[in-house]
């Protein structure tokens, strides 16, 4: 398994604009697609001056076509094979401080962008007497460019019998390691997209991702009760290259060996512990509670309805101690293979050179930003984190990448573990949940391994550790090295009204943390636990 | 623009005429969305959202695959049944397959608002309008989400089903927070008709929650009697009703079979006051007249009176089993004693009001403990009277304990909640021994 990517940047193949981009296998919207590609100029030209003869003081042009394609199994049967596809476009328009959205079929071009765009002039206008405050953009630099994701093998392109093949090896491999059940996946999105504003940019991207996943679930014939166990392979910005090249067959078998021992591992006892983390579970608890709290759309109360708002507040900036020193955390859209890279986000701003550091030795010193933002905590400019998770969606602020930093010296998970006496080390995500200004978390994980005397020592079940963003952070004494690196990440981070689902990824050396609170799951249902790991000390055949 | 039933018919046949496959079904969603949302007491981003999915599944034998576009002219249809039928035939053999349904008896659906369907932004923005007024006035700052929309769903097969459902909904959320940030109110109101809704109120019990909540303080986390709000208890159970699933029961991996498996159905699983039933007739919460598979929907019972009366169950499993297949419900109603506020907080001598529910998440299948937090308006309840607001606090909970641990419960309302937009008519509820278990600081 080669899990480890390091912080080297993505490479943009300079093409002209308009360029045809490379749609293998491409079925349904084909023709659309050439349409596009061919007169993308034309089309942006119609609608960015249909809305500015409409009044519009602002506007941008989007034309985005998104395909995935799913296969999902249990055992050794294929459950569901389907593809989707969607070309369209949306005008954004900003009328006297107002701000007017309209989306829908490309249609038959130039009539059916003149319409978008007067649409979105006139919701803009229609709600113009409620606008108390105008909302005022920054300048942003025209770029006329193409941006492409660097991809090996199209996801695409491969024939479904080896995807199906793949996942139906993986399920075999399970139930011959003693899996009463695995199910299995593989989810493959590409995005196209062409911008154009009437700032002057004309630019179009394409980027991939892929994403594998399994589930192995193990039962207790004799007690009831089963135990499950879900892959640790992250999401990625590849192609099918990624696939071929991951070791699913060594997981599946490793993860119902584990699913076993969790099964019959004790019940832990409730109370403060020291936990090593791995990238694979700590990845997710880097977006709760780093990520949110720290996205400036958040902070100013324009997601208080829904997704909440932050304990970060503008006041903190500079001046809140976030983590320990050893902590530092960058946002960027740039790191190869990252969920959230691209060469411009969905507000037209260039994200290379925008890298940031969101926490800086332990101190907060950044947001998250979307153009219209920045002037608001004193900054000039955005720094390139605006996303629409489709041609009909607003685009607003969402996460770059943001990965917790190596530190300085090659130190492994097994060193970390060393210096704790009694502790646990977590693999793989689970269960997470966070408060809506980002304060108290609860996460789970999918093995937890019992550290005693420096050393690992069987498992353990019903873990959960909760605590306080800040305390948690700040409690961190322990990082491993770059060789220690990995990427993880989700397809599927939600926000926003109407809601949209950002990919996002998160990189994560192994972590140690003083004292954390943790719960027992089970005495948190209200069961008592059978056996806990206290009493499993006081008994040695445990 | 959204497909009537006669676009709806022509689509589906046309799409079927292309098929060359053993079996094919065609599903669509056309709809129209307008929408404004705003925060600080101003607007934010607001849209017009047009969209149209049309999905083609084609099966030779028990080999099958799905398409979908969006966009129904001949050529993408072409090839989105040329796509799917070549996917197909590369697809491995499904023992599980099951032949598209037949025609089915469904009921008349009673989802569609003509006024709401043609209604435009200057009556969202009249709705919203004296919302923004009065957290303006009250020196709060509002945030939220109006969005009307009217979506036409069809289906049809080329074994003879069709069946199309209009339908309109209107949703809208308002959180209000005090200047300071130290206090936060939430209010909601769903409907299938915008004449239905009338926001000032609505906005108004935000702001009023907002200013009763501002200062809050830490009260101790513990098992504690709770009034969950419509909300927070439509959240809870809907999570249970979800879970009811015959074959996980089955294969082992239930919460059930913790609780004797299959042997609990019919046995009093749930505390007595705990009745749960679906209805998509229902005219105050109508919803789909068939479930995601095509099996119709009808009336009925899943929890009485504390029994557990019945599982869903797909068609390839109630085949496997021999049984019939029962479907997912689309609507939930839930029985209500009528109870005002002061009733239901009247014999709580030291217990907590909680408005909302947030981050729900499962913690452990086997028990069903799901966890998330209070937000947005929750308050200390001493001896019978809110004595004040408390700071948010995370729980711990199954909703098998809450249901068994229901104490009393209200008038059911519709509302939404924080985790999915099923359709629900749920009461206000209160729960002996909920398990409150650390303080949040978030406000």
């Amino acid at each position: 398994m080669n899990r480890r990517d390091f912080l080297s940047r993505a490479s943009a193949l300079p093409l002209a604009v308009g360029a045809d981009l490379v749609f293998s296998q491409a079925a349904g919207a084909q023709q659309v697609v050439d349409v596009v590609a061919a007169d993308f100029e034309r089309l942006a030209d119609v609608a960015l001056g249909a809305a500015a003869m409409a009044g519009a003081g602002y506007a941008d042009f989007r034309i985005e076509r998104s395909r995935s394609e799913s296969i999902s199994t249990r055992e050794q049967i294929v459950r569901g094979v389907s593809y989707r596809e969607s070309v369209g476009c949306s005008v954004r328009v900003l009328v006297n401080g107002t701000w007017g959205f309209a989306a829908g079929a490309i249609g038959d071009g130039d009539s059916a962008v003149t319409k978008l765009a007067r649409q979105a002039v006139e919701v803009a206008k229609g709600l113009n007497s409620l606008q108390a405050a105008p909302v005022v953009l920054e300048d942003v630099p025209a770029y006329r460019d193409t941006w492409r994701q660097k991809v090996e093998i199209d996801p695409f392109s491969v024939p479904l019998e080896e995807k199906a093949s793949l996942l139906l090896e993986l399920n075999g491999t399970a139930a011959k390691a003693g899996a009463n059940f695995c199910s299995s996946s593989v989810a493959q999105v590409s995005e196209e997209k062409w911008f154009a504003s009437s700032h002057g940019s004309r630019i179009v991207q394409a980027r991939t991702r892929v994403f594998p996943q399994f589930t192995v679930t193990v039962l207790d014939e004799k007690k009831g009760g089963y135990a499950t166990r879900d892959s640790f392979a992250p999401p990625r910005g590849r192609g099918f290259e990624y696939l071929r090249g991951y070791d699913f067959s060594a997981e599946s078998a490793l993860a119902v060996e584990q699913a076993k021992e969790k099964m019959a591992a004790p019940s832990v006892t409730p109370g403060a512990m020291d936990l090593v983390i791995a990238p694979s579970n700590l990845w997710l608890t880097i977006h709760e509670t780093i990520g949110h709290p720290t996205e400036l759309d958040r902070a100013l109360g324009y997601e208080a309805n829904y997704a909440g708002t932050s304990f970060a507040t503008p006041d903190k900036l500079g001046e809140l101690k976030y983590a320990s020193d050893l902590v530092t955390m960058v946002g960027d859209r740039t790191q190869a293979t990252g969920l959230s890279t691209i060469g411009y986000d969905d507000d037209g701003v260039k994200t290379d050179g925008k890298e940031f550091k969101i926490i800086d030795s332990g101190k907060f010193s950044n947001y998250q930003m979307a153009i219209g933002q920045a002037q608001k905590i004193g900054r000039t400019e955005s720094n390139g984190c605006a996303y629409a998770d489709g041609y009909d969606a607003f685009p607003i602020q969402r996460m770059p990448n943001i990965s917790l930093q190596p530190g300085p010296e090659q130190i492994a998970a097994q060193e970390l573990i060393a210096d704790v006496e009694d502790g646990i080390f977590i693999e793989g995500n689970g269960s997470w949940s966070i408060d809506q200004q980002r304060y108290n978390f609860q996460f789970t994980g999918q093995v937890f391994h019992r550290i005693r005397g420096g050393k690992i020592d069987g498992m353990l079940r019903d873990v959960a550790y909760q605590g306080n963003s800040v305390d948690f952070w700040r409690a961190c004494d322990g990082l491993g090295g770059s060789d220690s690196y990995e990427l993880g990440g989700a397809f599927n981070c939600g926000k926003g009204q109407p809601g949209q689902l950002a990919p996002v990824s998160h990189g994560a050396v192994p972590a140690r943390f003083r004292q954390i609170n943790i719960l027992n799951t089970e005495q948190e249902a209200g069961k008592q636990a059978s056996r806990t790991n206290a009493a499993c000390q006081a008994n040695a055949w445990c | 623009m959204v497909l009537n039933q006669q676009q709806g018919r022509d689509l589906v046949e046309q799409v079927l005429a292309l098929s060359k496959a053993d079996s094919a079904e065609v599903s669509m969603a056309s709809s129209q969305n307008t929408n404004i949302r705003f925060a600080n007491n101003d607007l934010t981003t607001n849209g017009s959202i047009g969209g149209l999915s049309l999905t083609v599944s084609s099966s030779f034998g028990t080999r099958s695959a799905s398409v979908t576009i969006d966009r129904t002219d001949g050529e993408a249809l072409k090839d989105a049944v040329a796509r799917s039928e070549a996917m197909a035939k590369l697809a491995p053999e499904n023992p599980e397959y099951m032949p598209p349904l037949g025609p089915q008896d469904y009921a008349e659906p009673k989802c569609w608002d003509e006024a709401t369907a043609s209604a435009g932004m200057a009556e969202l923005a009249e709705k919203v309008a004296p919302v923004l007024e009065a957290s303006r006035k009250a020196g709060v700052k509002s945030a939220g989400y109006l969005e009307r929309a009217a979506v036409s769903r069809i289906s049809g097969n080329s074994a003879g089903l069709f069946l199309y459902q209009p339908e309109t909904g209107v949703d809208f959320s308002v959180t209000s927070r005090i200047e300071e940030g130290r206090g936060s109110g939430w209010a909601s109101r769903q409907s299938t008709a915008m004449a239905d809704i009338d926001l000032a109120p609505v906005g108004q019990r935000a702001v009023e929650k907002s200013l009763a909540s501002r200062n809050a303080v830490a009260a101790e986390p513990g098992r504690f009697p709770v009034i969950l709000e419509a909300s927070a208890a439509r959240d809870i159970v809907s999570s249970l009703i979800y879970e009811l699933d015959r074959r996980s029961v089955d294969e082992g991996r239930s919460f059930l079979n913790g609780l004797g498996g299959l042997d609990a159905v019919g046995t009093e699983v749930f505390g007595s006051r705990a009745t749960v039933r679906s209805n998509p007739g229902d005219p105050r919460v109508p919803s789909s007249v068939a479930d995601w598979s095509g099996l119709p929907a009808g009336e009925e019972t899943w929890i009485e009176n504390g029994k557990l009366k019945q599982l869903h169950c797909g068609r390839y499993w109630a085949k496997h089993e021999s049984i019939d297949p029962q479907s997912h419900p689309s609507n939930l109603l839930v029985d209500g004693e009528g109870k005002d506020l002061a009733e239901l907080m009247g014999g709580v001598e030291h217990g907590f009001l909680v408005t909302r529910l947030w981050y729900i998440r499962m913690v452990q299948p086997q028990t069903l403990l799901l966890t998330g937090l209070t937000r947005d308006g929750t308050f200390l309840i001493e001896n019978g009277e809110i004595a004040g607001p408390v700071k948010n606090f995370r729980f711990n909970e199954s909703p098998i304990n809450v249901l068994k641990n229901l104490a009393a419960s209200g008038v059911p309302e519709r509302v939404l909640g924080s985790e999915g937009a099923t359709p629900m008519l749920v009461p206000p509820m209160l729960i002996d021994g909920f398990n409150l278990s650390s303080v949040s600081d978030a406000s």
